[in-house]
């Protein structure tokens, strides 16, 4: 499995990497929260990240994931993630795959607009990339040999909401997760962020370091329990500042460092990305 | 399991691929789309300043010309901006446009563009309709349509 999606990875960026004028959506520079633009329609973003975990005793992990974004239609949007874990005492690990969507149900522009997200997680117990942050309780610490074989199918669902509010984007998300392998209840999360970009007018000429390639932002977000229990001092909550970095045309570079806030969470949170961004199938 | 992720691995190629074979077309635009007059009256606060167009140029060249062609005379996914029609539209009325979107007809919304920016994009259309009159009166050609 593991081995035919590397294949397939292989052949569609080896396919797209020539084509093409240069072009780039938004820049979303939240790691976690979602906002209500999707990916434009044609455009494949492929994007490498990595989350870097460090509890606050015991070893980091670093969870490296591979995103394809593809605008399928102005209204829907999917997204396929591989993901992995790696550790220096523990050894490495393929943690699973996700199949995400979105979809905007409106058309234009909205005081808030909604967007629903679905998505089908075939991941194992290993997983470290945390994307979402749902439940309560700490992050299972044993070997990632032994967690690699709890294997986990989880659906989990958002409720998507963003404002522009002035040069701000102000989000929210609501997260629910139902693990389809165990016997358990629905856990939920939140998410908020606040950004903006940082330049006001663009210059005539193509600048790298120029305020208008910036995005700043702050988010925040965090596991809220489950239908069987609410845990409040279980809890893992963060508040992290953003920042995306338009490097050209077609790529940015997004960082951003986590703080734990409670005593479940993992002290930091780095978290890295480089996103490339490319229109198929444009022709004059 | 695996054979669910299989079969939703090939949709997801093949939704892929049908974005590339595109058609070669220069797509229509929709004479119902308007901007509601408040927006349309809206003045454009760039307007008695030309030195920011080139900015305009740069962005359109980055964010709009894989849909609306280079120059913006229109492509496969988007119409033609150079379009009489479209240009008889004030610059509250393409602000509000470029703004919102028609996410529904494949018009991205581009509210995350600071406004000044949206602004220069506006500024840019007008002068890039200009230099096409230009080019087309020196040629003789009539290039507005
Ligand atoms: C993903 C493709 C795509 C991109 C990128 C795109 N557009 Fe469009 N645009 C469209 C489509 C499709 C329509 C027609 C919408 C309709 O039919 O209602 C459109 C319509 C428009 C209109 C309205 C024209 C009219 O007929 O009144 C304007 C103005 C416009 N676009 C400007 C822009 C600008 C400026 C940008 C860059 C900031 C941009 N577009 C980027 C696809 C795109």
């Amino acid at each position: 499995m593991k081995l035919r999606l590397n294949i397939i990875f292989m052949f569609t960026v080896a396919g797209l990497a020539a084509t093409a004028p240069p072009l780039l959506a938004q820049e979303r520079a939240y790691f976690v929260t979602y906002d209500h633009y999707l990916e434009e329609p044609g455009h494949l973003e492929i994007a490498v990240a990595n989350s870097s975990g460090f509890p606050r005793d015991g070893g980091a992990r670093h969870a490296p994931w591979l995103e394809l974004e593809y605008g399928l239609t102005g209204w829907w949007t999917a997204e396929l993630y591989l993901e992995g874990v790696t550790s220096r005492r523990d050894g490495s690990a393929f943690t699973g795959w996700r199949w995400e969507n979105r979809f905007r149900p409106l058309k234009g522009e909205h005081a808030v607009n909604p967007v629903l997200y679905v998505e089908y997680e075939s991941i194992n117990e290993a997983s470290r990339i945390q994307k979402e942050i749902v439940g309560a309780g700490r992050l299972p610490f044993e070997p990632i040999a032994e967690l690699r074989e709890k294997h986990a199918h989880e659906l989990e669902g958002k409720l998507i909401l963003s404002s522009v509010v002035g040069a701000w984007n102000v989000s929210e998300n609501v997260v629910f997760e139902k693990n389809l392998s165990a016997d358990e209840g629905v856990e939920f999360g939140y998410s908020v962020g606040v950004s903006r970009a940082v330049g006001t007018l663009a210059s005539g000429a193509s600048c790298r370091f120029c305020a208008e390639n910036f995005v700043v932002g702050l988010e925040a977000y965090g596991g809220l329990g489950s239908t069987e229990a609410f845990a409040a001092a279980q809890q893992r909550h963060y508040v992290a500042p953003v920042v995306a970095w338009r490097l050209s045309d077609r790529t940015t570079l997004k960082a951003s460092v986590g703080f734990g806030l409670t005593e479940n969470a993992d002290r930091a949170l780095l978290r890295l990305g480089f996103v490339y961004e490319l229109p198929i199938g444009v022709r004059k | 399991m695996i054979r669910r992720a299989q079969q939703a691995i090939v949709v997801f190629l093949i939704a892929s691929a049908s974005g590339v074979v595109a058609i070669a077309q220069i797509r229509e635009r929709d004479s119902e789309w308007t901007a509601p007059s408040e927006a349309a009256a809206r003045p454009n606060p760039l307007a008695g300043r030309p030195e920011t167009a080139a900015g305009g140029a740069k962005l359109f060249h980055v964010r709009c010309a894989s849909c609306h062609g280079p120059d913006g005379r229109g492509a496969s996914k988007g119409p033609d901006l150079m379009d009489a029609a479209v240009q008889a539209q004030t610059d509250g009325a393409l602000f509000w446009k470029l703004s919102n979107g028609n996410t529904r007809a494949g018009m991205p919304t581009f509210s995350f563009l600071p406004e000044p920016q949206r602004w220069q994009l506006v500024l840019h259309l007008r002068v890039a309709r200009r230099a096409a009159e230009g080019r087309a009166r020196a040629t003789g050609i009539s290039e507005a349509r």
